[in-house]
């Protein structure tokens, strides 16, 4: 089988498709009315929401700080409304980053450049968000224990015994999942930046 | 003929391309009407900047290529479509299975490529010439040469696995 023999199927496709004018006036204008609607709603959605869930919690530990009475404790607080803040901004800037649509007149292998680019960038900011994710997860568990609880996790001897160990193992298998599953994505923009280059 | 009707012209005469770019970019069929909307969208809002140095069809593959890349990075944040028609929805389930099997041999192919083999081999099935490839892709034309005979290289390596 050649390259050239596909062509056949190629071309039995297009008749498919060229058969129905579909493409109408009315159709067009309704395509350009809703891609404009959903430009703005995706924005809106995903981006906002997001934000608000992390805004909420960050006010709501600020407002409960008096409760955190040891100096532990209000490191854990300070750290946890700070990554709470990082993170939208974080993933808000990525997704941006992402959205750009950029200019389509340019070439195909300009546009290709710009991907790889914005891809490998996308990764690091990704990786970076999933490992303050995870310090998130160990300080509201801390925090939710003393605020809900009123328990202080630091007082109790078995939490300095086996938070250590157990963080230690799930990072070293976290870290693992994460790289892997980045790795080929990242490769596969190197990869192809490389070939642009040449 | 006001701007509007030139541009439904011009895309009627290239809408069967316009379809079988999204449908090598994308997996699911929802997923490649998005992205023809995306496309169409795309080029009305470009379309005052079409410059005629170039010929139109190679201006709808330049941008019609460009968007699907866009796409990809966007494409995990779905969002509802306008219901397009119902027969270009069928596109990939062909009447003949000799016909489907090709179609999936020849999706299954270029899904191994990367973005740029994947370009060249869109524009070499729609039989443009060496020169139109390299101005849609922006490489040298014996960069295309060299690029494609790899492409086809590959493809005998590929068959020849699976034989």
């Amino acid at each position: 089988m050649e390259l050239d023999d596909l062509k056949n199927s190629w071309h039995q496709a297009t008749g498919r498709v060229e058969k129905p004018q579909i493409i109408t006036r009315a159709m067009l204008e309704k395509i350009n009315r809703t891609k404009y609607r959903l430009r703005i709603k995706k924005i809106i959605t995903a981006e906002i929401s997001g934000s608000s869930v992390c805004l909420v919690a960050a006010l709501y530990i600020g407002y409960s700080f008096n409760k955190l009475d040891t100096a532990f404790l209000q490191v854990t607080g300070v750290v946890a409304i700070l990554l709470l803040l990082l993170l939208p901004t974080i993933s808000f800037v990525s997704i941006r980053q992402l959205s750009k649509a950029g200019n389509f007149n340019k070439s195909y292998a300009e546009t290709l450049k710009a991907f790889a680019v914005d891809k490998k960038r996308f990764i690091r900011l990704q990786k970076l968000n999933i490992t303050f994710s995870y310090v998130l997860l160990l300080t509201m568990i801390v925090l939710l224990v003393k605020l809900f609880g009123g328990n202080d996790l630091s007082e109790n001897k078995h939490f300095w015994l086996f938070s250590f160990p157990i963080s230690y193992i799930f990072l070293l298998f976290y870290a693992k999942w994460v790289q892997k599953y980045y790795q080929q994505a990242l490769q596969q923009a190197e990869e192809l930046l490389a070939e642009l280059n040449t | 003929m006001d701007k509007a009707e030139t541009f439904i012209a011009a895309l009627q005469a290239n809408q069967g391309s316009i379809y079988k770019i999204a449908s090598l970019y994308t997996h699911e069929a929802e997923d490649r009407d998005d992205l023809v909307q995306e496309i169409i969208y795309q080029l009305w809002k470009s379309f005052d900047s079409f410059n005629q140095q170039s010929k139109l069809s190679t201006w709808i593959y330049r941008v019609a290529m460009n968007v699907a890349i866009y796409h990809l990075k966007v494409t995990k944040r779905k969002v509802p479509i306008v219901p397009i028609d119902e027969q270009l929805s069928n596109l990939p389930d062909v009447d003949n299975s000799q016909d489907e099997e090709q179609w999936k041999l020849l999706k299954t192919f270029v899904d191994k490529l990367n973005l740029l083999d994947k370009g060249l081999v869109i524009l070499y099935l729609e039989e443009k010439t060496y020169e139109e490839m390299a101005e849609i892709i922006g490489i040298s034309v014996s960069n295309v040469a060299t690029k494609l005979s790899r492409i086809k290289e590959k493809l005998k390596q590929q068959i020849s696995k699976q034989a």
